[in-house]
């Protein structure tokens, strides 16, 4: 026995580093994942920009620069600003609110309004044109008005914001219900009003988790497909945006056109995540 | 119309007051977290409130900074009435226990944003801002953020920010709670410095009684909201009133004994009553000693005779402290003594003394004989009666309750037993509307399970001057516990040193009492106790003794009737002595009580181990069953 | 861990260089020194799906030239191209639609009857509406490596069909009468004669699309054997050169007719004229030769001699010939294929 174990310990030194407990190769887990990852996320990504640029740069760019491709773009990103914008502002307000009153039915408020991430899109999409649309609970009052939201940039928008609406809350909360209220008493007892408090002292305590939500809903608005296709008419040139132009360029059969467009979204979400890494990551 | 109030209140509080408070409430929930707290702090003092977390110290605080809002009561500072006036008027400086210094603005930015607020010009802001940095030992620092600080820093920083724009009052919050031992000395002298040097009152929240001790010029005790007491460190230290401040400032060793022929009286020891003249000692009242562990005196041969000594004890615990030594020494029970300090551990019988002694003294391995350099009364605990009264009828026993607690000057607390975890509601619903309908003012104990138990236990953990059970008949819809029967009773008064009175019949009031000296060896309690209640009760005591119907009365039981009869003259009692032939005590007892219209029997319970001549306990079961009216039974451990 | 390292005051600076360009970016339509100064009159029009490329690519491009030369003013065509059922319904649900080209009638009367527009009032257009015809054909692998040469053969065991969805796509109804037939016409003594072809093809069908149009990229993705489509869009390819598929035109088959709705409610007054000239437009001679030239076959049947591509078709056959759209929906589509030939199907 003795004999047999003398230089199963040698080898077993020789391999492990000093004192530490042996550890096993890394290298089969870590080749498991990549090979299950490849196929999954991976290569369809990069597929993507295979073919955006299979034709040459120059085709790629004059995908890019069709008058629909661009106006798909510029609204996209439009309306992500608008969202992030309005999100950020509604959603700093919900989490403070939240946050920072004890009031009956508050519980199921918390849940109300996390519910869109639950949601399905889809279901977004359809209960908006349920309640606008020209047959819609208020829609068919408004209609005969010459109001209608629906089909409309604004009526994108609507859906964008309800879609969107828990990011903001759910970054920006758990800051607020981490920041002991003592920083706002304190600024209190040091003269400075509600709003100065809020100002001064909430607000710039928030700041990164506002930049770091206010990315995740432009990203997720710059993205979102199942409740803009139903409300938006898509409309090329006035509510298509640009995960609409893809999808119709592609169901069209025009894969460059549709490729080129879903090679810069997926371009502007590596960007967008790369910024949410470092914000997040840096924890300020 | 500003002008003339506070002329009034300076004529009120003389002008000297920097902060008054006048009997502050708030409530949580039905709870007072500040109950009726009136405080006045002179200008330039440092006032230490110290209490355990929970006592409703720091809500005292956020009640003088305005951060919340008294239910009751008035907030005074310099004479004005701030009390409506938000945290931002204040002018106040207030300094949280996690410092709170805000992260994303820089040490200088910190202690400026007071004055930026104020509106005050950038270059006075940062003349203002040196001159703090230098006070709070900064200097240099101004340029960072706190998380490049350390926790001492932070509050340095806290600090300055809350001196920033000079505040008449500076109010910290448990400012050293977070920081480590070393670090916590070190602000510790630097906010006196600080304190010193500007004038400024302030008033500290801390737990930490070393830390008061330190820097206070006065510290208020608060527990359960209440303030107990005020006063300087060391008076507090040696002269407290209450047996908390004593525990909670510091080792204190606290025994209960009994005032017994003017002397306060622990076992065999008997010690001076203090010559107060406002506290009226009466024979049978308890009395609580406080020992601090630096007046203790050991020895390892016996004392002298005229020193006070406990008794001889071993040492129990130990634990090394540098240069001294905490003892922890247990003694043998002494009759009759209870203790509240050091806290006995389940189980434990002996008596424990704690107390300190030099490093480089020896210890003895054999008995120790433990005696008295100094010692101090605390301010007698006011009298408590225990109600248990199942059958909760209102018409006798909490109106005989009430008379009681007037006469004896008791508060009153009411056990209610439930059956179930779900019967705790009703139950209490129930006594609440008992109380009432008496106006019985009462707290109210409420427990799930056995009576007897619950009885027993509560009367060994608090202590009771009398245990009232009501053994009425049951009008209520709610049991509120079971029903005493005789069996319970007795095994309640087997391990009592408690006085228990049964409340039956229909009197409201005890003005007849009759003191049965039943057994051949009539208890000098039975007398003692059913003496000093009637006196209370102003009542007329007849002291009965039944004889032998063929021996008639011994020698001995005359010498002890005519004792009994002096004992109650000496209390001022009126008093007859009644001899009534019987062949069983119990029957004569009850035909004199029958006939005799009594209120109250009184009786011993000698317990069945006394070989008593006609059966000892079985008289006062017999007595306890067949009774008219209400009887007191007299345990034998009781002074 | 520090993988990137930025001068402190770059961590800001490019994230908000960069959110500015895209912002700058987004809005550089909008910005008034971009603007153009007259806003341009707008048609807003709705089609079925093939007709994305004739519509942006011939019609539209001819039409504002025509109108800018006859009045000077730019026309700008707002337009959405998807299944003939899904504009359909999203017309019905309120989008702003103002033309409407749908790949059948039924179309034209689910809107009627949802009081879109009036009943019928595409009758009153020119040929009863109907702006081009285009039979339906088979395309196959090049080389037609399963010898198809009809829609018989589509019955064989082990071919694979792709096929658009009924409940969505005007071209599947097209191609089910054109199934139902083409069986029909050729064996016309035998009643059961269009079922059993119907139900022959629906066997193998290995893919349902929403519509036409995507049912030819699943095609072309490599899924199945056949693709049952418009005559149009295989020569619409074939004439850029991009088909990798041959033509295959059946003995018999259906010539389908795309009918063009006015929703009136949808058109503001001051439109009225721009919209009248561009439906005129759609039957004027320019406008018939592109579509011929992009494989629709005219109206003016004199007109699809200019193109050498249209095949050959022993009977062809038109939806009236089974009493119209209504009642071929009901006998066809609803009575053969839905109640018989899927119920034979699921069992």
């Amino acid at each position: 026995m003795s004999s047999m174990s003398r230089p199963n310990r040698s080898a077993g030194n020789r391999r492990g580093s000093a004192g530490a407990v042996a550890q096993p190769s890394p290298w089969l887990p870590v080749g498991m994942l990549i090979v299950v990852l490849l196929p999954l996320l991976l290569m369809p990504l990069a597929a993507v920009f295979i073919f955006a640029f299979r034709g040459g740069v120059g085709a790629f760019i004059a995908a890019l620069l069709i008058p629909d491709a661009q106006f798909a773009l510029r609204f996209s990103l439009l309306i992500a600003f608008a969202t992030a914008f309005l999100n950020g502002l509604i959603g700093t307000f919900a989490a403070y609110v939240l946050s920072r009153y004890r009031f009956p039915g508050e519980r199921p408020l918390n849940i109300v309004v996390n519910l869109p991430v639950a949601i399905p899109t889809v279901v977004v999409g359809t209960s908006l044109l349920l309640l606008w649309g020209p047959i819609g609970l208020l829609g068919r009052w408004l209609d005969p008005l010459g109001l209608q939201p629906m089909f409309t940039p604004f009526g994108v928008l609507l859906a964008h914001l309800f879609v969107t609406f828990p990011y903001m809350l759910s970054t920006i909360k758990p800051l607020l219900d981490e920041l002991e209220t003592t920083y706002e008493e304190a600024a209190y007892t040091i003269g400075a009003s509600r709003w100065q408090t809020f100002w001064y002292v909430t607000l710039p305590a928030l700041r990164g988790g506002i930049f770091t939500g206010a990315l995740l809903t432009f990203a997720h608005s710059l993205g979102e497909f199942g409740a803009t296709v139903l409300v938006s008419g898509n409309l090329r040139l006035r509510t298509q945006t640009a995960p609409l132009y893809i999808f119709a360029q592609f169901e069209a059969g025009n894969i460059a056109a549709a490729n080129a467009v879903a090679a810069v979204l997926a371009a502007l979400s590596f960007v967008i995540f790369f910024f949410l890494l470092r914000y997040t990551g840096n924890g300020r | 119309m500003g002008v003339s109030k506070r002329v009034e209140i300076n004529a009120l509080y003389g002008g000297l007051m920097s902060i008054v408070l006048d009997q502050l409430i708030r409530w949580y929930g039905n709870q007072a977290i500040v109950d009726q707290v009136s405080l006045e702090v002179a200008d330039g003092e440092l006032f230490v409130l110290l209490g355990a977390s929970g006592s409703g110290k720091s809500t005292v605080l956020r009640l003088i900074a305005g951060l919340i809002q008294p239910d009751a009561g008035r907030i005074v500072v310099h004479g004005r009435d701030v009390t409506a006036v938000p945290p931002q008027q204040r002018n106040m400086g207030f300094v949280f226990q996690n410092y709170s210094i805000f992260r994303h603005m820089t040490v200088a930015q910190n202690i400026e944003f007071g004055l930026k607020i104020r509106k005050v010009l950038a270059s006075e802001r940062a003349r203002r801002r040196d001159e703090l940095l230098d006070l709070v030992g900064l200097v240099g620092l101004g340029n960072r953020y706190a998380h490049q600080l350390s926790g001492g820093q932070q509050q340095r920083v806290a600090l300055a920010r809350a001196l920033a724009y000079e505040p008449k009052v500076l109010l910290l919050d448990e400012p050293f709670g977070a920081l480590d031992v070393k670090i916590r000395a070190q602000l510790r002298r630097t906010l006196k410095e600080i304190q010193r040097r500007l004038q400024i009152t302030a008033i500290l929240v801390t737990h930490d009684q070393e830390e008061a001790f330190e820097l206070a010029d006065r510290i208020g005790v608060i527990e359960r909201g209440k303030l107990l007491e005020v006063g300087a460190p060391e008076t507090l230290y040696a002269y407290p009133r209450t047996a908390f401040t004593a525990t909670f400032l510091g080792t204190a060793t606290v025994l209960v004994g009994r005032v017994d022929d003017g002397h306060a009286c622990f076992g065999s020891l008997q010690l001076p009553l203090p010559l107060d003249s406002t506290i009226d000692y009466e024979d049978g009242d308890r009395v609580q000693i406080l020992v601090r562990p630096e007046q203790v005196v050991l020895s390892i041969t016996e004392p002298k005779t005229h020193v006070p000594v406990i008794g001889r004890g071993t040492i129990v615990e130990q634990s090394f402290a540098g240069d001294r030594r905490r003892l922890r020494l247990r003694l043998p029970h002494l009759p009759g003594v209870r203790q509240i300090a050091p806290v006995a551990p389940f189980g434990e019988e002996g008596l424990l003394v704690d107390t300190v002694v030099p490093t480089d003294v020896p210890l003895a391995g054999e008995a120790i004989w433990v005696s008295l350099r100094a010692w101090h009364m605390l301010k007698p605990p006011p009298r408590r009666l225990l109600l248990y009264d199942p059958a909760a009828n209102t018409s006798v026993t909490p109106v005989l309750t009430r008379w009681l607690a007037e006469k004896l000057d008791a508060t009153v607390t009411v056990l209610g037993i439930a059956a179930t975890n779900e019967g705790i509601d009703p139950v209490g619903t129930m006594l609440q509307r008992y109380l009432d309908a008496a106006d019985l003012p009462a707290e109210l104990h409420l427990r799930v399970g056995d009576a007897e138990q619950h009885i027993i236990t509560e009367q060994t953990e608090s202590l009771y001057d009398l245990l009232v059970l009501g053994c009425g008949e049951s009008t209520s819809t709610v049991a509120t516990g079971q029903a005493p029967d005789v069996r319970m009773i007795e095994r309640i008064a087997r391990g009592a040193i408690t006085p228990i009175l049964l409340v039956k019949g229909s009197r409201t009031q005890l003005t007849r009492i009759l003191i049965c000296t039943a057994a051949g060896e009539p208890g000098k309690n039975d007398v003692r106790t059913g003496g000093r209640l009637a006196r209370r009760f102003g009542a007329m005591v007849t002291i009965l003794h039944v004889s032998h119907p063929v021996r008639g009365v011994s020698l001995l039981a005359n010498a002890h009737l005519e004792r009994a009869a002096a004992t109650l003259r000496a209390l001022d009692v009126t008093n007859t002595i009644q001899i009534y032939p019987s062949s069983t005590p119990a029957e004569g007892i009850l035909h004199v009580a029958g006939t005799g219209d009594y209120d109250l029997i009184v009786i011993g319970n000698h317990g069945p181990i006394t070989p008593a001549l006609f059966g000892g306990s079985d008289v006062t079961r017999q007595v306890i069953t067949h009774a008219p009216c209400s009887v007191l039974i007299v345990p034998d451990d009781a002074l | 861990m520090k993988y990137v390292t930025l001068a402190p005051y770059l961590r800001n600076v490019i994230p908000l260089t960069l959110l500015s360009t895209l912002a700058l970016y987004a809005l550089w339509p909008w910005l008034p020194f971009t603007r153009e100064a007259i806003a341009p009159r707008t048609i807003v029009f709705y089609g079925f799906s093939i007709l994305g490329s004739v519509m942006e690519q011939a019609i539209f491009p001819a039409f504002q030239a025509q109108w800018y030369a006859q009045t000077g003013e730019q026309v700008e065509f707002i337009s959405s191209f998807a299944g003939s059922g899904t504009i359909t319904n999203q017309i019905v649900m309120g989008v702003p639609a103002e033309l409407a080209l749908l790949s059948l009638e039924l179309d034209a009367l689910r809107l009627s009857e949802a009081g879109v527009i009036d009943a019928e009032s595409w009758h009153d257009l020119p040929e009863r509406g109907v702006v081009n015809r285009t039979p339906f054909v088979i395309l196959v692998r090049p080389g037609n490596p399963k010898a198809i040469h009809d829609f018989a053969d589509l019955t064989r065991p082990g071919i694979g069909v792709v096929h658009p969805d009924p409940l969505t796509s005007g071209g599947a109804n097209w191609a089910i009468v054109a199934e139902y037939g083409a069986g029909a016409r050729a064996d016309p003594d035998r009643p059961e004669a269009g079922y059993d072809l119907l139900l022959g093809i629906w066997r193998n069908v290995v893919a349902q699309a929403a519509s036409a149009r995507s049912a030819r990229t699943q095609f072309e993705n490599g899924f199945g054997d056949a693709l049952i489509t418009y005559e149009q869009e295989a020569l619409y390819d074939q004439a850029r050169g991009r088909l990798q598929a041959e033509i295959i035109y059946p003995q018999r088959t259906i010539l389908s007719e795309h009918t063009l709705v006015v929703i009136e409610r949808h058109t503001a007054l001051a439109q009225r004229e721009l919209i009248a000239a561009f439906v005129q437009f759609l039957w004027s001679e320019p406008a018939q030769r592109l579509f011929v030239e992009y494989g629709y076959r005219s109206v003016y049947e004199e007109l699809n001699r200019a193109n050498p591509q249209f095949g050959a078709i022993h009977d062809p056959f038109m939806i009236d010939d089974f009493g119209g759209w209504p009642q071929a929906k009901r006998d066809i589509v609803e009575g053969i294929w839905k109640d018989r030939v899927l119920q034979e199907l699921e069992q």
